[in-house]
């Protein structure tokens, strides 16, 4: 198993990374030894990327995702979030993370489920109903800010998860295959409005995916992970032209990205 | 790119028209059946010479001073005579209204303990694993043999009057509460509690804003459960007490001067009792959790 | 694709083992009890046993909270069992601490001395009140159940009027219903069966319909695109779909048939069973004999449970 690492966008040294991945390894015990869930992982990301994390399951995209949210702490290896630790990077509130299941409190209305972080947060009180306003109206969901989330369908519960990560302002958006359970229809209109959400608020993504073409479309880089261990095959810069819209899934660029990506796959497979 | 939302469940065809129909059905049985009941009672006491001022026996079925099943009109008679005035001591809505009273204050007091105990439960493993087995087994003991033991004791102590079948009727309710409560407490989905450590929320943030408002079906569903078992606890506990209400008392005194109408009557007021109080619970439910669809 | 998986057995620290200190508090509080039965009369200072209880007791939390460490078969049964002997012993202790009369409080070696005292008298009340009321009423309720069930399933009308009744009906309390029919039926045994059969019939007619009905309408259509006779239909669908919710029903049942059956005998026996038997000596200050007819009924309670829910798993492996 060789370990192809293509040269990430070299990094300038103006800006430092808002990530740095250094020899990142994670074992996880299970009975009777352990699973190497993460080997050697090495990934820097700039503030302001797009960042795509593609590989089969327990390839450790998860894993790699949930280090940086300080929801797992690594066995080895280095891993700084804005310069500290990913710890602190939590307790200064840095991440919004959005889950495979919009997880959202069916006890609360779509507005304060998305007010929900704010009072967590102790933001001050009368501020925190139009700031929960603004995000709704980001995603779309404006209309619906009194509906409770059973009367919502799939996606647009999932949007109101996305608002709810965006209303305290994080600078990094931690995306774990958010679009997963969505039809196809659904989740392309979504790519799209992500797509925005990320030019307008000029926010650092990490998004897991397992599709090829939502990652192309999506990502300014897609890092391609391979299992058992978990670790990264390779980096592939996405050079389509910005803002993209449905065109670019028709430019040639977008298949040669698609094929490198799907060769690397492969290579991690056999 | 609105998708509608999906709509609310259709409503279920009625029930009204079977179960009026089931309901005549019983109406009918009702007179024959009653008169079966009481025309073998009837006879003997034909027999024995007792002047009952009917002829035959079958006559006889629904005049008789202490039938099976009582006539129509005894069941008129009995429910006018024990429910008017209808907040008089001796008047089964009265003694409804303190049953059920000392049945609310016991459930009240058994969702604070299962509250407590859930809460010790799912902090601590090792308190789960010492007491959780034994207060699984609890649900299996026939706990209900113990109030009149209980009722007993407490009257030991000086605790008389309201408080202590409400304590009883606590105690019974308490142990399905506390289990439900465990439930419900650890319900949360695994990613809201991670959501909740991406805000870097408290303990206490986590267990009010997550935990408490996932395990209130719980906590309900338990409560409409207990409810009955509670409230045989309260009468069970008024049998064995010298109490002054309640409809308890009223079955004691009943039964002792075999009067059988006011037993059917106080049979109906207490069927109806734990009707209501398990609507009643039901209704709470409805205001507490407004978030949940109306099926 | 080759499994990594490396086996390094981890040397995880040794937690310090409980079982020395459940030992010791145990042994200690045993001590103790011996001391005081020893004595005349209760000690004069009652606080210095008091605290030699609370730190055997003390000890033994600490013991069962090492020993709850793990996930080893004994991690996990060893602390219930130790809660169960260590409460009992620091309750004698502490009663015999306090010179509490029997009659108000027995102490527990006492409650076994009158169980093994009162043999003959509590096994007669235990045939009484399991085999004779709780067991047949159980037999008779679930079966006349699951008929009514069917039925109810078989003629929609039928469910549509019977059903709401069964579900407003189990949220009648049994004490209400008991003075009734044992005015009715007489103060001998077949009335207590009557009751517990009424109030395991509703639980069991409610879950059967509502588990016939849980078949998945893909396993339905399946079975009419093979043109399945309705008999076909039933036996490999809908019987397998509700078994598991007759046997939560026939769960739930077993327990509440015992204690109906102790409750009912609250309002009239011919001097036979455990609820009479609880009665009349509460009413004489027996205790000691209430407590052991207590125990006898929860054990019974439990093994009737622990049967039926073995049957489950007997005929419904891995549900």
């Amino acid at each position: 198993m060789t370990q192809v690492v293509l040269p990430p966008s070299s990094p300038t040294l103006m800006t430092p990374p808002i990530v740095s991945v250094r020899d990142l390894g994670m074992v996880f015990p299970v009975p009777g030894g352990q699973t190497v869930a993460l080997q050697d992982a090495n990934l820097q990301i700039m503030p302001g990327e797009f960042i795509s994390l593609i590989g089969p399951s327990g390839c450790g995209k998860t894993t790699l995702l949930r280090l940086m949210a300080d929801l797992i702490t690594p066995t080895s290896g280095e891993l700084t979030v804005n310069g500290g630790t990913p710890r602190s990077a939590r307790e200064n509130r840095a991440y919004g993370y959005v889950f495979q299941a919009p997880a959202l409190m069916e006890w609360r209305n779509v507005l304060s489920n998305v007010r929900l972080p704010l009072e967590v947060m102790n933001a001050p009180r009368d501020g925190r109903d139009s700031r929960a306003r603004e995000m709704l109206k980001l995603v779309g969901l404006e209309k619906f800010e009194r509906s409770y989330p059973w009367q919502l369908s799939g996606g647009m519960q999932q949007r109101v998860s996305i608002a709810r990560a965006l209303a305290f302002d994080p600078a990094i958006l931690l995306m774990d295959e958010p679009f997963g359970a969505l039809d196809e229809i659904t989740r392309e209109n979504l790519n799209l409005e992500l797509l925005r959400l990320w030019r307008e608020t000029g926010k650092t993504v990490v998004f897991v995916t397992h599709s090829i073409s939502e990652a192309v479309f999506l990502s300014t880089r897609v890092v391609v992970m391979t299992a058992r261990p978990g670790k990264i095959e390779g980096i592939v810069n996405i050079d389509l032209p910005q803002p993209r819209s449905d065109d670019s899934r028709e430019d040639p660029r977008f298949f040669e990205y698609a094929t490198q990506i799907r060769e690397l796959l492969r290579k991690g497979h056999s | 790119m609105t998708t509608a939302p999906t709509p609310r469940p259709a409503r279920r065809a009625s029930n009204v028209l079977p179960m009026l129909a089931v309901a005549l059905v019983a109406v009918l049985i009702y007179w024959p059946l009653m008169l079966w009941a009481n025309a073998g009672q009837a006879a003997r006491s034909l027999a024995s010479g007792a002047d009952l001022g009917c002829g035959t026996a079958l006559q006889c079925a629904t005049q008789l001073r202490n039938p099976v099943i009582p006539a129509p009109g005894q069941f008129a008679s009995g429910f006018q005579s024990l429910s008017v005035p209808p907040l008089a001591a001796t008047s089964a809505p009265y003694n409804a209204l303190v049953t059920g009273g000392e049945t609310l204050l016991g459930l009240a007091l058994a969702s604070l303990l299962g509250l407590i105990l859930a809460t010790l439960l799912v902090r601590s493993r090792s308190f789960e694993r010492a007491t959780l087995p034994w207060l699984v087994a609890s649900q299996t003991v026939p706990i209900v043999a113990l109030a009149p033991m209980l009722a007993v004791l407490l009257g030991q102590f000086g605790v008389q009057g309201f408080f202590p079948k409400a304590v009883i009727a606590a105690y019974i309710a308490f142990f399905p509460v506390a289990i439900g409560m465990v439930q419900g407490l650890r319900s949360p989905d695994p990613l809201q509690l991670d959501l909740m450590r991406t805000y870097r929320a408290s303990p206490a943030q986590t267990f009010g804003l997550l935990q408490i408002p996932a395990s209130l079906p719980y906590l309900f569903t338990s409560l409409k459960v207990a409810a009955t078992a509670a409230l045989v606890g309260s009468i069970v506990a008024e049998i064995s007490t010298i109490s002054f209400s309640g409809l308890g008392k009223m079955l004691a005194e009943n039964s002792r001067a075999s009067d059988t109408v006011a037993l059917w009557v106080i049979m109906i007021y207490g069927a109806a009792l734990g009707i209501v109080l398990v609507a009643l619970i039901g209704l709470l439910e409805r205001l507490v959790t407004r978030w949940r669809p109306s099926a | 694709m080759a499994t990594q998986r490396v086996t390094v057995p981890l040397a995880a620290p040794r937690p310090l083992s409980g079982w020395p200190l459940l030992l010791l508090s145990g042994l200690g509080l045993l001590g103790l009890s011996f001391a005081l039965a020893r004595l005349a009369a209760p000690p004069t200072s009652p606080a210095l046993w008091l605290l030699g209880v609370l730190l055997l007791l003390l000890l033994g939390i600490f013991g069962i909270r090492q020993s709850a460490q793990g996930e080893t078969l004994a991690a996990r049964t060893v602390p219930a069992a130790a809660t169960l002997i260590l409460f009992v012993l620091a309750v004698e202790a502490l009663l015999r601490t306090y010179g509490v009369p029997t009659g108000l409080i027995p102490t527990p070696s006492k409650v076994m001395q009158s169980l093994w005292a009162a043999r003959s008298v509590l096994l007669q009340d235990a045939y009484y009140t399991f085999i004779l009321e709780a067991l047949l009423g159980f037999v008779i309720g679930a079966a006349l159940g699951l008929l009514l069930a069917l039925f109810a399933v078989r003629f929609r009308f039928l469910e549509r009027g019977l059903l709401p009744y069964a579900a407003l009906l189990s949220s009648v309390p049994i004490v209400a219903l008991a003075p009734v029919v044992i005015k009715a039926v007489g103060l001998g045994w077949p009335s207590k069966t009557i009751i517990v059969a009424i109030t395991v019939l509703f639980p069991v007619v409610i879950n059967t319909v509502r588990g016939l009905q849980s078949a998945q309408r893909m396993h339905l259509d399946l079975m009419h695109s093979y043109a399945a006779s309705p008999t076909q239909v039933f036996r490999e669908v809908r019987w397998p779909s509700a078994l598991p919710f007759v046997f939560t029903a026939l769960r739930v049942s077993s327990t509440l048939a015992l204690i109906n059956a102790i409750v009912a005998e609250f309002f009239g026996t011919e001097g036979h069973g455990l609820g009479f038997r609880i009665q009349i000596e509460v009413g004489r200050f027996g205790l000691d004999i209430v407590w052991a007819a207590i125990v006898v009924a929860s054990v019974i309670g439990i093994s009737f449970y622990l049967l039926i829910a073995a049957a489950q798993r007997r005929l419904l492996p891995g549900r």
